[in-house]
């Protein structure tokens, strides 16, 4: 019982299959398939498995193969079905896999035009790093597989994209998979950080900000929240899932955000010839000239308080008070931190 | 296309392998440089899965892959004119499905460029967007990049750039020196939520970075550029020069990614719960303004000369506070 005959099983292994040429066949196999194949079957006649297969054994690596295939096959966005069979429900070794064709195949709706290939092709290039240049490019080679010629690539741009934080990665798989996340946040005007519970909704980036937008489970409401202040690692909470949220979450988000940026007003005052005055000014939906006083809309206090105190002398905030005093005690904490005496004893 | 030599890995390799099926059946005859191309891989890429390819199939009913169940090529077309021929194909004929995260990564890619001159017309992005959707196997993951703010230059350095003109504008660089500059503008880069023109500049005559939103006053002149083919444009917007300033800091241990431009090597020493960093400047205006944007999280340890810039442009902003407030 659950012997593996040793001898046989060397043998058997000593086929090398390469794991492209395993899940190829996997895939061949459960799209030509109707009514779904069982995992015996699939170990004991697909090419990669059966070369391994041992009839007499438990299989229990093979198994595992499988599983860890399967999953890998459904990132690919190949929707790999798994079917309960009617006599024997609940029965894992009466279930039945299988690809349905009409699933997996690109709809007829869906093609290119040359100019539009080109595009899709620069916006690929924009993602650096990370599983968003290999999403791109997977998605990419899927597209070339209808056949379209691209129009020229378009020339003169190289635009690209990074993301910084750490946690974005654990975030967009979460997302991706909707699973509860945890982390320690630390919120502006708090000193600690304090841990949430939150299940991920949307990913998005506004005024070069990466936000996560999602219910606070603790809080039991939705939340936003920016990567930048998340502390340390994401971990996913382990067999929590959640309903998936309203479709074009994201872009609602977006729209409150910039909602959000459009009620904040703030008049800053701008030094002629400066930095603050040409690159501020740029933003700017007011100025007066004269005065040097220039009116821009904001989304975050703390967010823009950093930006504007990197202008040193460059520019002082009239108006709005809070953001005014964002700026000055954060110039105070430069200052002070900066100040001429043994680094080790500054606080 | 240039050939792309990097290790695929086996997920991509299966995406490759379920992509080129349905494009060789498409083309009936194609040549192993001509799929090359199309797919931007390399002859010998096409050429081993076009071999796997030929050997794979289905198990069949007696599952021993017998011949009638198994992909088939035109053997001596691929092995003396290097050309691709399907005769016979099993289980496959169209391309797979987009998974949700790769119509989300483009989709997020796409919104992104929303702020180039080309793609003012917002429609044609936003059918583009639907076909992306359309072609998922699942709803695209709530990723989404608001619409960057559209610079105008972009519209005008875009012209000089396809025109092959020159363009003339004024700048004012990181030291605050102002000037008019006449440049061969080259070709745009950005990263993140800034623009940069990348361009010959003629009074320096070099290849230069400029900060779009550092420039103003912009004309396209009707002076062709000059061919610089011959000339070493780098790839990447920053590059380190002899006269770099070396400063050592101590930085919050989450705010570290931000200062990764500047790392002048990947050595870090943890004192009191910090990390202690060198970072490598072209000079110090850079510097103060870097850090005093990252309020607390960024200190200056040595040398002494840079940290008291720092002190003294941040003293400087609060001053302006000090004295608004005696008014």
């Amino acid at each position: 019982m659950g012997k593996i005959a040793p001898v046989t099983g060397a043998e058997r292994r000593d086929v090398k299959i390469p794991v492209e040429d395993r899940l190829f066949s996997l895939v061949l196999a459960l799209l030509a398939t109707e009514t779904g194949l069982l995992k015996a079957e699939i170990l004991s006649t697909v090419r990669g498995y059966a070369e391994k297969y041992d009839p007499h054994g438990s299989n229990a690596n093979l198994e595992r193969q499988f599983e860890r295939d399967k999953d890998e096959v459904r990132e690919l966005g190949i929707p790999l079905e798994t079917v309960e069979s009617p006599d024997r429900p609940g029965d894992n070794q009466a279930l039945r896999y299988r690809i349905p064709k009409g699933q997996y195949d690109l709809p007829d709706e869906v093609r290119f035009t040359p100019d539009e290939l080109a595009l899709l092709a620069l916006a690929g290039e924009v993602w650096r790093g990370a599983s968003l240049s290999e999403d791109s490019r997977r998605a990419l080679t899927k597209i070339r597989g209808l056949g379209i010629e691209p129009r020229e690539p378009v020339i003169g741009y190289a635009p690209r994209l990074r993301v910084r934080e750490a946690a974005f990665e654990p975030l967009r798989t979460a997302l991706d998979r909707r699973q509860r996340v945890r982390f320690a946040y630390l919120k502006p005007g708090e000193t600690a950080p304090r841990e949430r519970r939150v299940d991920p909704y949307a990913v998005v980036l506004h005024e070069g900000r990466w936000h996560l937008h999602g219910r606070d489970v603790d809080a039991d409401g939705l939340r936003t929240f920016l990567l930048s202040r998340i502390v340390g690692k994401v971990d996913v909470v382990p067999g929590a899932t959640f309903a998936p949220p309203a479709e074009g979450i994201q872009d609602r988000i977006l729209a409150e955000l910039d909602e959000l940026r459009l009620s904040n007003v703030a008049d800053l005052a701008v030094t002629a010839g400066s930095d603050a005055e040409v690159r501020l000014g740029k933003r700017a939906v007011l100025g007066d000239e004269d005065a040097g006083v220039i009116r821009l809309h904001y989304t975050d206090v703390a967010v823009f308080a950093d930006e504007l105190a990197a202008y040193g002398p460059e520019v002082r905030v009239l108006t709005p008070p809070d953001l005014r005093d964002a700026v000055r005690d954060r110039l105070r904490l430069v200052a002070e931190t900066h100040a001429a005496r043994d680094p080790r004893g500054a606080r | 296309m240039t050939q792309r030599r990097a290790a695929l890995r086996a997920p991509d390799k299966l995406v490759f392998l379920l992509s080129l099926v349905p494009y060789l059946i498409e083309q009936q005859v194609v040549t192993v440089a001509e799929a090359a191309a199309h797919f931007g891989s390399t002859d010998e890429q096409i050429r081993d899965a076009v071999r796997l390819i030929a050997m794979s199939g289905l198990p069949g009913d007696t599952g021993t892959y017998q011949s009638n169940d198994l992909f088939d090529i035109d053997w001596d077309a691929f092995e003396e004119h290097d050309e691709i021929v399907i005769v016979h194909h099993v289980a496959i004929d169209e391309a797979p499905r987009l998974a949700a995260r790769e119509a989300a990564a483009l989709i997020a890619g796409l919104q992104y460029l929303a702020a180039l001159p080309e793609n003012a017309d917002s429609s044609a992005l936003a059918s583009l967007t639907a076909k992306l959707r359309a072609g998922a196997s699942a709803t695209p993951s709530g990723l989404a990049i608001a619409e960057p703010v559209a610079d105008s230059s972009l519209a005008l350095i875009r012209e000089a750039i396809t025109g092959g003109r020159q363009l003339e504008f004024d700048y004012l660089n990181a030291r605050g020196e102002a000037g008019r500059r006449r440049t061969d503008p080259l070709r745009m880069l950005s990263q993140d939520a800034d623009w940069y023109l990348q361009a010959y500049c003629h009074t320096r005559e070099d290849v230069r970075n400029f900060r779009v939103d550092r420039m103003s006053e912009l004309e396209v002149l009707d002076f062709p550029v000059g061919d610089h083919a011959d000339l070493d444009v780098p790839e990447t917007l920053f590059q380190g020069s002899s006269s770099d300033l070396d400063v050592v800091v101590d930085v919050a241990a989450e705010a570290l990614p931000l200062l990764a431009d500047y790392l002048a090597d990947s050595s870090t020493q943890e004192v009191d719960g910090r990390l202690r960093v060198t970072l490598r400047l072209a000079h110090v205006h850079g510097l103060k303004r870097l850090v005093s944007g990252l309020p607390g999280l960024v200190t200056v340890v040595a040398p002494a000369d840079a940290r008291q810039v720092v002190a003294e442009w941040a003293a400087a902003g609060l001053q302006g506070y000090d004295e608004a407030s005696v008014r």
